[in-house]
Order: structure tokens, then sequence, then C-alpha cells
């Protein structure tokens, strides 16, 4: 287990009413509805729940008709908490990581639904943003005006000033009427 | 209307309690969705003093308000669905379920 893993567990146990979905689980299997009733917790609040505890590794899912079925990740849950406190830290690279938040960040920031909200004014966003939008297009692939302009409509209604600023950001290379991705 | 005014009013301050009582117990992310549900009853409230107060409106306009937060919301809960965004599933879910509750008490306590 990484220590990633170990907040994730620690953070998510600390709360009641997950604690309490634990413990209703260690007397079998149950759907969320009879959770919701026992625990006297509105469906969506135990559908939450029921994700987070799951992200975590705590509990599995099945479906079974028309029910999603709990259950209890034994095989997580019967780590002792030292196993899980003394987890080895990832090796990650500090600099990428702190890159990769502040990316996650601006496009929950500027995206709602793969639709961008507002072109952003500082630069470094529009970039991000920007480079979000490529990836709808594949590197070195000729795209003709129209085709670029139908992919970047649906996400920005204003898709010439997006293909512009592609351009100049280096994104695309404009011949005539021809797009081409390059980074 | 002055019913129904009351119910809002008594369900935002039961709201307010629980929001308390649940932070006291540790079930932060329960308080969270105490407090949408809150917010919604407050919502309607404040929508339903300013279209009653206001010449030619009347319950039939707030009616028209409720039944246009619904469709608005349930727009916004298929999106997220669509999305597969749990969090904005949980909210959009807990907007509509108070809604409906309000939207439940508001006929019967009209025609009374």
């Amino acid at each position: 287990m990484t220590q990633e893993n170990a907040l994730k567990i620690f953070k998510c146990l600390s709360d009641t009413s997950r604690l309490r979905i634990i413990q209703s689980l260690t007397q079998g299997d149950m759907y969320a509805e009879l959770l919701a009733e026992r625990l006297e917790l509105t469906p969506p609040t135990v559908s939450f729940h029921m994700k987070k505890l799951e992200d975590a590794g705590l509990v599995i899912s099945r479906r079974e008709q028309y029910y999603t079925v709990y259950s209890l990740n034994r095989v997580v849950l019967e780590n002792t908490i030292y196993e899980v406190a003394v987890s080895e830290p990832e090796q990650i690279d500090e600099q990428q990581e702190r890159e990769d938040a502040y990316r996650r960040k601006v496009i929950r920031a500027f995206f709602e639904y793969g639709r961008l909200r507002a072109i952003p004014v500082q630069r470094k966003k529009k970039q991000i943003c920007y480079e979000l939008i490529a990836e709808h297009f594949e590197p070195g692939r000729v795209y003709e005006e129209k085709e670029v302009n139908a992919v970047i409509s649906p996400i920005y209604e204003d898709y010439c000033t997006i293909r512009r600023d592609m351009i100049s950001e280096g994104i695309f290379r404009r011949d005539g009427t021809r797009y081409v991705r390059l980074k | 209307m002055t019913e129904f005014m009351a119910y809002l009013e008594s369900r935002i301050s039961e709201g307010k309690e629980e929001i308390v009582t649940l932070e006291a117990d540790s079930r932060k992310d329960d308080a969270i969705f105490a407090r949408i549900r809150t917010n919604i009853y407050d919502v309607c409230r404040t929508v339903s003093l300013a279209l009653t107060d206001r010449p030619g409106a009347g319950s039939d306009a707030v009616r028209a308000q409720l039944d246009r937060f619904r469709t608005e919301w349930r727009t916004a809960l298929e999106k997220a669905k669509q999305h597969d965004e749990f969090r904005a599933v949980a909210v959009e879910e807990t907007k509509l379920a108070a809604l409906e509750d309000i939207i439940a008490h508001f006929p019967e306590v009209t025609k009374a």
C-alpha cells in the first residue's frame, strides 16, 4: 500500500457516517437504499459516501438486477493500522506533482462538463486550457478549417478566437485553410 | 401562502440545527448536504416572498418559478450523470429532493 492510499483511507474513515456504514456492512452485503433507511440518511448522501469508500478501496460494489450491492473489501480492512500507517511514500517528482495540481485546478475552474466557461486572461492558464482543447486533435493530422471549427465550437462559442490563439501559441500550424496540431 | 411560508421557515430553522449537530458529530459531508438542503428552502422562501409581494404575481407565479427550478436542476442532474461527476450528482439529487418536498407542500397549503 502506498502512503497516498493510506491517507485516502484515514481521511475517508474520519467521518462518523462512513464508520457507521462500515459497521453495517460487517453484518452482510447491502444495497444503498437499505443503508439509507438503516442509517437515516438520504439516498444521495449514502451514494456519495459509498463512492468515497469505494475510491479508498474499503468497499466493493456489484450490480444485482436494479440494485448496486455493496460489500466490505476485507483485503484492505484486514490490514492493521500499523501496516497502513507505515506505508511507503511514492517516489514522485515534486515539481511535476505541483504542476499537475495547478493544471487540474485551472481546468476545474475554467471548464464545466467539457465546455470552456471563459478564456483565461493569464497566459499560463490560457495555455493549459488550449492544451486541453488540443487533445481533441490528432498530432500531425491535417484538418480543414471547418473541421477545426466543428471540434472547437461545442467547447466554446467564440471558436475563431480560440483557433487564432492556438496558432499564436504554437499549438497549431496553419497553411492556408489547413491546420496541423504541433504539440 | 402564510402556512406555506411558515413551513419553509420551520424547515430552515430545523436545517440550521441539523448542520450544527452533524458538524459536532464529525459528519462533515452530511453537514454539507444539510446546508445544501437548507439553502434550497431559503431560496424558495426568498423567491416566494418576492413574488407574492409583486402586484399581479401571487401564488401562480411562485408555482411557475418552482417548476422552472425543477426543470433546470433536472437538466443539471442529467449532465452530471452523463459526465460521471458523483459529487455533482449527489448535490443535484439533494436539491431536487428538497424542491419536491417544497412542491408537495405548496398545493396542499394553498388549497386549505
